[in-house]
């Protein structure tokens, strides 16, 4: 491999360029027009425009990233994740057109992203999956006579959806039928697939993940779990490992679980097995993630690996590393991570703006993974994700106080984000205590960042009369994203 | 200097700065400032006290971003934003962002309420709730559960 296209934006972009620049191989960005100027493009060795359009006109574009990567003399491609990662098209696509494919097969995305298959293939491997229905129940009287089965509450979920997307709650037998034709009307529209199957809504639980990663002589491997309750409309927004909820006992139970459901679709490469955890401490089956996952640097950072570089090598043909495979790899100390949105920091909705201001905290223990910069445009096309501080140190109580000191030193001005939600999670007594549920964020007060202290109005009272001398720049530098439709950010 | 009245979540303040002291509504609080203040998010200190608080702002439009001691806030100047606020009204059934229209849920001829959510934009990962600019009708409604919109694409008419 020396050159590799990375078919993506944001942070993930910058990041598996880092991990490629250190292995001596060039880097190609692919960007949309109006990112021209983003700082995933800044950060490869050189790029290539998908022309302009809304996101499946570009980053979604098979032919238009194909062409890029022809264009270029790109011989691999890394998906990140989100966009184009499990699309099985898209593997097949860059393996036909000669080029490496640093994913899994596409025979394995496609099992997998049929999450009403997946569930057979986990059961006929032995992995407990949620209780639902069976595979060969899909009219109306055969799914009441499953939710009967299975009882209620239940989800309708959307056997081509998956990562909390197309799913709704159904609380009685008299709306299931209902619930039922929304959910197919919604699928089709969503995912082009009206397939819909019932899962038990199982409440009060965990949601603990695994890494797990495979090579072409067929070794399979656990990297061990990531706790990721901390939620906020089933998206994930703090991880850490190891997890509280876990002992050594039900930690190898669950390995080993999550290495047989890779090896039921011969999994190679990077994945994630995502299982709940229930009041009993019994685990179940959610679904894997074909692809790196978002919250990967804190598995790197407890285990001192770099999952990219594994990708890519055993995309390349080579076998896991020999320390991955003897059992000899074992995590040290604790990591968090926290995702920097931007967003409103009380209701959520995704904010776009101009970061006219950027400082990031540093010191020990601290990695920032960001995809942005001072003078980055956040618009809302796309994920608000602006980056992620990966903390770790010795212990879970340290890990918890470093990254509050390193939150404290953030700054970001130009545009709203959840930084309050983050700092209330970290103060909040049930994630002290490590004993939470998905509940959590729900169960922190709603507040925005509180009443101001007196130094916070003379600060804003000094920029409002700077300002008024100053600002034509900034006023200037902002319109580019806010003129063209006239509307506001949220609204 | 003038003074301002400015607005953070629930608060308000009318804030004026003279030499040496800044009036927070009627209670006057002596401070010093440390740094550049006059250049748009620049690291300051602000001594009060005789205590030392860090901060960063800086003014973008009709919002004042602040960051003090590890924490943000925004402001916003009140009568500016009732002017913003009135002229919104223009532009907002367009649609905010390319997406999917995951849901409508207004069919015309429907009566609707200020603010009453009227559709779902999906982009991504996240919904995003189209809201109704005032008391009305649905007039049209010029998409379809599915479609996809560019950016800037016609959603409702709402009649008065």
């Amino acid at each position: 491999m020396k050159r590799l296209l990375i078919a993506n934006r944001g942070e993930i972009a910058v990041r598996v360029a880092r991990t490629a620049r250190e292995m001596g191989i060039r880097t190609v960005a692919v960007y949309a027009d109006s990112d021209a100027g983003a700082f995933h493009v800044k950060s490869a060795d050189e790029a290539a425009s998908l022309g302009g359009g809304p996101p499946w006109e570009t980053y979604l574009s098979i032919p238009r990233i194909l062409e890029a990567a022809r264009a270029t003399g790109a011989d691999a491609v890394h998906p990140g994740y989100g966009f184009l990662s499990e699309n099985a098209e898209f593997a097949k696509a860059v393996a036909a057109a000669g080029l490496v494919w640093v994913g899994p097969s596409p025979r394995a995305i496609e099992t997998m992203g049929d999450k009403l298959r997946a569930r057979a293939v986990m059961e006929a491997a032995g992995v407990p999956v949620v209780p639902g229905s069976r595979a060969g129940s899909l009219g109306d009287a055969d799914l009441e006579k499953e939710a009967r089965r299975i009882g209620f509450p239940l989800l309708v979920k959307a056997s081509a959806g998956g990562g909390g997307k197309g799913m709704a709650r159904v609380e009685r037998a008299e709306d299931l039928p209902a619930a039922l034709s929304e959910g197919r009307r919604l699928a089709r529209a969503a995912f082009g697939d009206g397939t819909v199957y019932l899962e038990k809504l199982l409440e009060g639980c965990r949601h603990v993940e695994f890494q797990v990663f495979g090579d072409s002589a067929g070794n399979v491997v656990s990297l061990f779990e990531r706790e990721c309750s901390v939620q906020r409309r089933h998206q994930k927004i703090v991880e850490e490992t190891p997890s509280a909820a876990l002992d050594p006992k039900l930690r190898a139970a669950m390995g080993s679980a999550a290495v047989a459901a890779a090896r039921a679709v011969n999994y190679t490469g990077a994945g994630t097995i995502e299982f709940l955890v229930d009041r009993d401490r019994r685990f179940h089956f959610l679904e894997m993630n074909t692809r790196l996952q978002v919250e990967h640097p804190i598995t790197e950072e407890t285990l001192g690996i770099d999952l990219v570089r594994a990708q890519i090598d055993v995309a390349s043909g080579e076998p896991l590393p020999a320390a991955w495979r003897d059992g000899t790899l074992a995590p040290r100390g604790h990591a968090v991570e926290l995702r920097l949105y931007a967003e409103d920091p009380v209701d959520f909705l995704p904010r776009a703006g101009k970061i006219l201001a950027w400082q990031v905290p540093e010191g020990p223990g601290v990695r920032v993974d960001a995809g942005v910069d001072e003078g980055s445009v956040v618009g809302l096309e796309y994920d608000p994700l602006l980056a992620k501080l990966v903390i770790s140190a010795g212990s879970r109580g340290a890990a918890i106080a470093r990254a509050r000191r390193a939150l404290s030193e953030w700054i970001v001005l130009g545009v709203e984000t959840n930084l309050p939600l983050l700092a209330e999670t970290l103060e909040s007594p049930a994630f002290a205590s490590g004993d939470y549920t998905t509940d959590l964020v729900e169960s922190l007060p709603r507040s925005s960042a509180g009443e101001p202290p007196d130094a916070a109005w003379i600060a804003a009272a000094l920029a409002q009369n700077a300002g008024s001398s100053v600002t034509p720049a900034t006023h200037e530098a902002v319109d580019p994203w806010s003129a063209p439709s006239g509307w506001r950010a949220g609204a | 200097m003038s003074a301002d009245r400015l607005t953070s979540g629930e608060s308000a303040r009318v804030v004026r700065l003279e030499r040496g002291a800044a009036h927070l509504d009627d209670r006057r609080v002596p401070f010093e400032v440390r740094g550049n203040a006059a250049r748009a998010g620049a690291p300051i200190e602000i001594v009060m006290d005789g205590r030392v608080h860090r901060a960063a702002a800086l003014r973008d439009g009709d919002r004042i971003f602040v960051w003090v001691d590890g924490r943000t806030f925004v402001f916003e100047r009140e009568q500016r934003r009732r002017t913003r606020t009135a002229s919104d009204h223009s532009g907002d059934l367009l649609s905010p962002m390319p997406g999917r229209v995951r849901k409508t849920l207004v069919a015309p001829g429907d009566p609707v309420r200020r603010g009453q959510p009227l559709l779902v934009l999906e982009a991504m990962k996240m919904e995003h709730s189209i809201r109704a600019p005032r008391d009305g009708a649905v007039r049209r409604l010029l998409v379809r559960e599915g479609d996809l919109v560019d950016a800037g694409v016609e959603l409702a008419e709402i009649s008065s």
